[in-house]
Parts: structure tokens; sequence; C-alpha cells
């Protein structure tokens, strides 16, 4: 099993992740890591049947998703990780989900949250779980979509603020 | 010429607005806006040779969620103006003149990236007025607001349509008679490096497996075939 | 149709509004603005007093999907606060929530993806007979499926609810998806296979060598797979050949 994508994409699975980064890290199958998707049978479905065939999708709750990235049908896979938040990406990785890059994706506005670029807005509690990612020797990197400019995220926090 | 260029700005904001704000027709794809704007100019032909040439290269571009490419409407609005207009007064218009103004166009066209961004950074006073005005009972403000969006749509288009225009034409002004005799000449192999490069980018990026094979075979097929009959 | 408590009349006026869905798009929220404006004339129809006020605050959310496809998520929402017993209409809330991102990616498939580079193929053939039929061709190979979904799609959400999901799983969209995208790259080889041979026969070159395009596209390919861009690479192709030429 190699994770050849980590993310946090408040949208989880949608054009993005399928149209350009799926082809652009190569995935082959793409591991949603949610709790409440995971619980919502119907959502479960809604976003299945948005991926094409060929692409395996998983979906799980945070502390499953060792588990999942273990089992058979990730093993050999190229696989795309999804977080929808960065208490998440945080647990996931403090559960032992090894990934060495965390890219943001989109992470959008809400009630006492900054925003630093069009689709990155940050609450103290985000930075702080970033934080201790990076601590935890993960490099943290704020690219939409392949083709934007790749920028670190200590540096994109410094610029607008 | 500046009555071409007022002109062609119709079709600019039309096109723009196209894009995002309304309809989605499509009018704004290159291969739609270039000819309609060589239409109003008076020369279709040099409009169409524009867009299929933007098309080309940008066929596989995707408008997906927040992410803003470049303004490929505006680059066609704006080339097929220049190509018709200032290629008519420096008397140079045709296809090799119509492929220097793509070629300018088409870096001038970041700047609608700016454009489109403040436009959408514009458009989040007309929510946070809206929801202040909902919040407060008052429901006959919001629709009003929400279509105002549209003229902060138009006047970003219009704004990147402007920097190219007034850029595009001075640069061609000074470069194209430099220049013409050797786009002329080069006119059929610069056609085929939109070809090639238009079909790069859609290989470089589509999610379809085996998609260099299938390509490779069919394009073999259909060059054997026009040349063996 | 079954009787629902909106006319024909209203359910149009969404139809019409729901082409400006994105008048006021914005990073904050994205189209929820416009999801409450294009389905305002009908809640208008089904609520009134502090209960309309309540509805617009409740479609105020954010909110983001495909614009073609929002048709469907319309009607089915329309459905829903029509239907509801449930006095905070959490239920609403969440369908939108539900469906928005699973519903972008289907569109951005099958729309942008797929649909609008196949029209443009199409449309390219005969542009590169220099035919004004190319504009015409590609918006009405495009339009027809556009309006078809947004016009029927808002109709079907609001007379099945819930139920229009199910349909739209079952027409296993993002399968057809990767079947029109094949076909554009088929359509995409022919398409530069004509170009090629146009040119190498006006440039009075041996034909045989068209072939080489192919590994020049592959090359390409390769690339901007690896974070070239397009506009720089046809810059310098064309500054390239225009010296090569001059010299020559």
């Amino acid at each position: 099993m190699s994770i050849v994508l980590a993310r946090i994409d408040n949208r989880l699975i949608h054009g993005q992740v399928i149209e350009a980064w799926v082809p652009s890290v190569k995935a082959d199958c793409i591991v949603v890591a949610n709790d409440q998707v995971a619980r919502h049978p119907f959502q479960r479905v809604l976003m299945e049947a948005a991926v094409p065939r060929g692409i395996r999708v998983e979906i799980s709750a945070i502390e499953q998703i060792a588990a999942v990235l273990g089992s058979d049908s990730c093993r050999n896979g190229r696989v795309l990780l999804l977080f929808a938040s960065s208490e998440d990406a945080l647990k996931a990785h403090r559960a032992g989900v090894d990934f060495s890059e965390l890219n943001l994706g989109n992470m959008h506005a809400g009630d006492g949250k900054l925003r630093y670029s069009c689709t990155i807005a940050l609450d103290a509690d985000d930075i702080e779980n970033l934080g201790r990612l990076e601590e935890d020797g993960v490099q943290i990197v704020s690219q939409c979509i392949p083709s934007d400019r790749r920028q670190p995220w200590r540096k994109m926090i410094r610029t607008t603020s | 010429m500046l009555a071409d260029y007022l002109m062609a700005s119709v079709v600019a904001v039309i096109a723009g607005l196209d894009r995002t704000a309304a309809f989605q027709f499509m009018l704004s794809r290159p291969i739609v806006a270039a000819p309609l704007t060589g239409l109003l100019l008076g020369s279709p032909l040099t409009g169409l040779q524009v867009g299929a040439l933007i098309e080309l290269l940008y066929l596989g571009r995707l408008p997906i969620g927040a992410a803003i490419p470049p303004d490929d409407t505006q680059v066609a609005v704006g080339a097929s103006a220049i190509a018709v207009s200032t290629g008519g007064a420096l008397g140079l218009a045709g296809f090799p003149f119509a492929i220097l103004a793509t070629l300018i166009a088409l870096p001038l066209g970041k700047v609608g990236q700016l454009f489109d961004r403040a436009a959408r950074v514009w458009n989040a006073r007309l929510l946070a007025q809206a929801e202040a005005d909902i919040n407060a009972g008052r429901l006959e403000t919001f629709e009003k607001l929400h279509l105002r969006g549209m003229v902060h749509f138009s006047l970003c288009s219009l704004g990147t349509y402007a920097v190219i225009v007034v850029l595009g034409s001075l640069l061609l002004h000074g470069v194209a008679p430099l220049l013409i005799e050797e786009v002329a000449d080069a006119a059929g192999w610069l056609t085929l490096a939109f070809v090639v490069l238009g079909g790069a980018a859609i290989l470089g990026t589509i999610n379809v497996s085996r998609s260099m094979t299938l390509f490779a075979a069919s394009f073999a097929t259909a060059f054997l075939m026009l040349w063996l009959l | 149709m079954k009787e629902g408590r909106l006319s024909r009349r209203v359910l149009g006026q969404v139809v019409w509004r729901s082409f400006f869905l994105q008048a006021s798009w914005n990073f904050e929220r994205l189209q929820s603005l416009g999801m409450l404006y294009a389905i305002a004339p009908a809640l208008r129809v089904l609520h009134q007093g502090e209960d309309l006020v309540a509805a617009c605050r409740r479609h105020l959310e954010y909110f983001n999907t495909h614009p073609f496809m929002a048709s469907p998520v319309l009607g089915t929402v329309l459905f829903l606060e029509e239907q509801s017993d449930d006095p905070d209409y959490a239920e609403i809330t969440e369908f939108r929530r539900m469906v928005m991102a699973p519903y972008a990616a289907m569109g951005d498939a099958l729309f942008w993806g797929g649909l609008r580079p196949v029209a443009a193929g199409v449309s390219l053939f005969f542009a590169a007979r220099g035919s004004l039929w190319a504009p015409v061709i590609f918006l009405l190979f495009f339009n027809i499926p556009h309006l078809w979904l947004r016009i029927s799609g808002l109709f079907r959400g609001y007379v099945q609810g819930l139920k229009v999901v199910e349909l739209i799983q079952r027409r296993r969209l993002p399968d057809a998806a990767i079947r029109l995208k094949e076909g554009m790259i088929v359509l995409l080889g022919g398409l530069c296979a004509y170009m090629t041979f146009l040119t190498l026969r006006g440039e009075d070159v041996a034909t045989g060598l068209g072939f080489l395009v192919v590994p020049l596209v592959l090359l390409g390919g390769r690339l901007i797979a690896n974070g070239f861009s397009t506009l720089l690479l046809i810059l310098t192709a064309s500054a390239l050949i225009t010296w090569v030429i001059w010299i020559f």
C-alpha cells in the first residue's frame, strides 16, 4: 500500500479529486476517512456512485482507517486519502496512518475562520492541529488542483495575516 | 478602430457572463466567442481561425470547483478583435496576423485570473448584505443583490478584455511588421504546434486508462486512411 | 404530473432562475445565494411570514455543485419543502449537504470532462475546413443534453423527490463520462491526423513524416503531466518554429 496523496477537502469526493488529482497521482483507490459519512448509508452510496468503475472507494470511520488501509482491497493500490478536517487528519495520523505530506485542498469558511487563500479558511484549532502534524514530521502544502502552485502552509499563513 | 473595440466589448460582456454567472450555453468557449466577435466586426472567418486555435489548446481544461483557469474567453474575444481591427489598420489582416494576435493575447489572458478572483471576492459583500437583510426579516432585497453579481462579473470581464486589447494591439503595432513574414512562412507549422500541444494537454491530464494507446491507434488509423485514399 | 402546491408557472420560474445560479458566486458560500434566488418564487408559495424567513435562512447555507446538476437538487428540495413534516426541516439541510459534492463530481465528469470536449472536437473538424458551421454544431451538440437535464431535472426532482437520486445513480453517470472521454480521445486522434495531413500537404512535405506527431504529442503529454504549463510550451514552441523557419 502506498498513499500517493493525503488531502484535506471538506467536499471529500468531488470534481477536483476525480478529474484532476486521480490522473495526476495515478491513484486507483480512494479512501474517505470520515465518521459522519461512514455512519450514513445514503451518503455512502451517493459518494460511491460519483466514482467511475476502475477506481475503488473505501469509506470508513477514522478509527478503522488504519485497518482499511492494511486490508486486501487497498494493500497493493495507490491510495488517495481524503479527510474533511484538520482534526480528522491529525487523529488518523496519531492512529498510525503514515503519510509524509498533507495537501490542503478546500477548507471552507465558517464562524471564527479566517481566510488565507481562495479555498482555505482556518481557525485557531486548525492551525494548532496542522502545527502538531508538522511536529510529527508531516509536510503541509496548500494546492487546490495539480496545475496550481504548491505553497507551504506556513508561507500561506504568513503572507496573508 | 475604437468603434470596433467597443462593439467587440459587447461580446466580451455577454460571453464573460456566460462563462460563470449566467446560462452557461458555452457562448464563452473560444470556438463560439471568437467567430461571434469576428462576425460583429465583419470577418467571421478570422474569428473562426482564432477561436479554433485557442479551443484546440484549451480543449481539455476543466473549470472545476473553486479553481480559476486563465480567461480563454476574453483571450478569444480580444485576439479576434485585434486580428480584425488592428490587422486591418496595419494592412496585415490574414491568418498569419491572427496567429500572432492569438500568441500575444494568450499570456495576457493570465490577468483574467486576477479579475475573476476580484469579482468573486466582491460578490461576498452581496452575500453579507443579503444575509443581514434576511436576518432582519427584509425579504425584498436578496434577489436584486444576487443579480448585482452579474455587474461585478461583467466589469471584471471588461477589465480583462481591455488589458488584452490595449496591450495586445500596442505590442502588435511594434512587433507585427517585423515578424509577419516569418510567421506567414511558419503558419502551417504553428497551427500544427497548437494541435500537438492541445492533444498533449488532454492526454497529460485525463483520467482514462491507456489514453495514450487509444490516441496513437486512432491517429495512425485516421492518418493511414487519409494518406492512402 | 401529480398535483403539488407549486404550479407549472412557478416551477418554470425556478427553471429560468436556475440559469442565474452562479451570478453572485463567491468564496464564502459559493452558490448559496444563487440557490436561494432560484427557489425563492416557490418558497414564497409554500411559506409565509416567519416560516418564509426561516426558509430563506436555511437555503443561504453553504452550497456548491455542478450548475446543471443543481436542477434535480432544486427540484427535490422543493419536494421536501412541500412534504416535510419536520418542524426544523433538518432533512432538507442534510439533503443539500449530502448531494452537492457527489453531484458536482458527476456533472464535472460528464459535462466539463466529457461532453464539452467531444462537442468541441466534432466542431473543430468543421473549423479545420473553414466552415462557419463549427460554432453552431458545437452549441447544438452541447446544449441539447444540457437543457434537457436542467429542465427535466427540476420537474423530475419535484415530482419524485428522493427517488430522483436513485434514478441518477442507476444511470451510472461517471461510467458514461469515461465512455465519452474515450470517444473524445479517438476523435482527438482523428482530428490531429486530419490537421497534420492538411498541414503536410500544404507545406509539400513527405506525408509519412506525419507519424512523428504521435511521439510529439506523447512527449508533450508527459511534460504537461509533470507540471509544465501549456501556455509556456506553446509560446516556446512557436518561438522555436518561427526562428527555425527564419534561419532557413
